[in-house]
């Protein structure tokens, strides 16, 4: 049942000099909620960009069920079912929401010269998946998406990759910037994403959010993974913390005086 | 959201402001001078409005994809010009040189969408040179003199596009029904249709559109051609209508034409556009233009009212968008 989804091998990224990943490996499996965690300017972002084909690698290669593939764009990284919510920039704030769910994979009806959309089932899809995502506020489908909070907007953007079955959802910090009711919303529909069979990478800065949601944690040092196979249930946050900050190796060595 | 009532909907709704201001007018010149509302003035307004509105409506769906085209106006005076003296030379009949004068504008439109999506060169200064170009070439065919164009009269091709019937006391000239169908048309398309869809996604967000696999630059290259090919059936239709085919006509129309699409609501910077609200705008202006002659202001007191208008309903637009934004 569980199997590899998402493999990257060897990924080496120079940001000009700037070693920001160096030799990266990293597995993502189905029905899987992976937490990255790492200190500022560890690599986290740079290594979901690569995987999102946000900014082109250096050197490595990524396998997506098996097969080697090229993330040139994030148009190909959404087309090999990988998905990056970030706040807001990838929806369109002029938009409603129900035109953001389905732009560029528009239904439409009537004579095919027109391309007419078919307003009544992209509502009528918007609302249910709202609802999945546990927007229980009543909110129409119709509102433009620049009216809506930083945390429905997330919600609008995690409901569009769950309808269009997205295999991996890349979440970057998505409780940045958030209320405390958002922020537990926002993990609320990291659980759904898993329950409703898809896998996740959720970067966070609060192990406790982390904590709180992810089945595995992965730790990133200096642009290289340091730990893999954190179980959250078999450890403490302090003992995560340690890895975080390298702390853990000081001990080990003997030369903490502390 | 939704419990708020149909009138407070409608006073929200960006195309709100123009209307009121477009009613304000009619009701201060017609209470100035009577004959305003005559057939005789309205048929004449509706002439000159809707060479202008041809090239607005189209102006309105670029707009809303987040690009504007400098190069209408010139474009408007090229294609005329074009038409005329591919006729008058006899190397071709009118039906043909018609379409050689469409294809060449549509020419101008891809190449002005190719510089601004591939080389990602803002389209202010892209057509600009456009421009420049356009409006040099259709002198330097002509060597500055019109083309002469009296004898359209017998041609069905004339008939068709400005050929003019009478409703009533009202002299209609075709023209009008090819605005009309044309503001269905890209009303209809912009809100209806996936294109629509595309288009102010284009302007509103133009990475997130590509990510979702939107053809960004297919769009507004398709939307610059549009503008072209829209600005030369106006200047054809000009032509026609004043026996002239000028190679100085349709100089600065591309300012009035941005000023009516935005007056309407439509936002510079893309993503939002109004269809409904550019025919109010084009209404507004060239009202105005007609107006103020009749009421006895001189005419050269015509571009302080039009810039008062824009500043007046930016100040309108921003001030809603403000009170929306503060609202949610
Ligand atoms: N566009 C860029 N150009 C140059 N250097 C960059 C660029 N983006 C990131 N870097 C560098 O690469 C390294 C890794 O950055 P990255 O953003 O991946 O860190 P991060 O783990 O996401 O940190 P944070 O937790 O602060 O978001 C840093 O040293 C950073 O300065
Ligand atoms: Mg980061």
């Amino acid at each position: 049942m569980i199997q590899e989804l998402v493999r990257m091998q060897n990924i080496n990224k120079y940001y000009g000099r700037i070693h920001a990943l160096r030799d990266v490996s990293l597995t993502v499996n189905t029905h899987e909620v992976v937490g990255l965690l790492g200190d500022n300017g560890a690599g986290k972002s740079t290594l979901i960009k690569v995987l999102s084909g946000a900014v082109p690698m250096t050197s490595g290669q990524i396998y997506v069920k098996g097969k080697e593939v090229q993330m040139k764009s994030t148009t190909d990284a959404i087309a090999n079912g990988i998905e990056t919510i970030y706040q807001d920039s990838a929806l369109v704030p002029q938009l409603s929401i129900a035109r953001n769910l389905f732009l560029g994979r528009e239904p439409v009806k009537g004579a095919r010269l027109f391309n007419r959309l078919d307003h009544d089932a992209m509502n009528e899809v918007a609302r249910t998946l709202l609802k999945r995502v546990g927007i229980t506020k009543d909110i129409p489908p119709t509102t433009p998406i620049g009216a809506l909070s930083g945390g429905e907007r997330q919600a609008v953007a995690i409901a569009r990759a769950m309808h269009f079955e997205s295999n991996l959802i890349i979440l970057d910090e998505p409780t940045n910037n958030l209320g405390v009711a958002e922020t537990q919303g926002v993990l609320r529909f990291v659980r759904e994403v898993r329950d409703t069979g898809h896998s996740c990478i959720f970067i966070a800065h609060n192990i406790h959010h982390v904590f709180q949601v992810v089945d595995r944690i992965v730790v990133m040092r200096g642009g290289k993974i340091v730990a893999d196979n954190i179980d959250p249930k078999k450890s403490t946050i302090e003992e995560v913390e340690r890895v975080i900050t390298g702390e853990h190796l000081i001990e080990a060595l003997g030369l903490d005086h502390g | 959201m939704d419990n708020r009532s149909f009138v407070q909907r409608f006073i929200a709704k960006p195309e709100f402001g123009p209307l009121v201001l477009l009613i304000l007018e009619i009701a201060i010149f017609w209470s100035i001078n009577p004959d305003f509302l005559s057939p005789l003035n309205i048929s004449n307004t509706l002439a000159f409005t809707v060479e202008l509105g041809l090239i607005a409506l189209a102006m309105t769906l670029l707009m809303t994809s987040g690009e504007f085209d400098l190069s209408v106006g010139s474009v408007f005076g090229l294609s005329a010009v074009v038409m005329w003296t591919v006729f008058n030379t006899g190397l071709a009949p009118l039906p043909v040189a018609f379409l050689i004068a469409i294809g060449l504008a549509m020419l101008i439109g891809f190449v002005n969408g190719w510089f601004v999506t591939r080389l990602a060169i803002p389209s202010f200064l892209v057509t600009l040179g456009m421009l420049l170009i356009a409006r040099g070439s259709a002198l330097y065919i002509t060597d500055g003199f019109p083309q002469r164009t009296w004898n359209a009269e017998d041609q069905w091709l004339a008939q068709v596009l400005v050929g003019e019937f009478y409703v009533g006391g009202f002299r209609v000239y075709m023209s009008l029904l090819w605005f009309v169908l044309f503001a269905f048309l890209a009303h209809y398309v912009l809100t209806q249709t996936k294109a629509g869809n595309w288009i102010q996604a284009s302007g509103g967000n133009p990475n997130a559109a590509r990510a979702r696999g939107v053809n960004v630059r297919r769009t507004k290259v398709l939307l610059f051609m549009t503008s072209s090919a829209m600005a030369a059936f106006a200047g054809i239709i000009s032509s026609i209508r004043t026996s002239a085919a000028n190679p100085n006509s349709g100089t600065s129309y591309e300012l009035e034409v941005i000023a009516m699409v935005v007056i309407g609501g439509t936002v510079l910077t893309g993503g939002r556009g109004t269809i409904i609200g550019t025919v109010i705008g084009i209404f507004i202006l060239r009202i105005m233009r007609n107006g103020i002659v009749m009421v006895g202001v001189p005419g050269l007191a015509y571009n302080i009212f039009i810039g008062a208008i824009i500043l007046a309903m930016m100040a309108l637009h921003s001030w809603l968008e403000r009170r929306h934004n503060a609202g949610t």
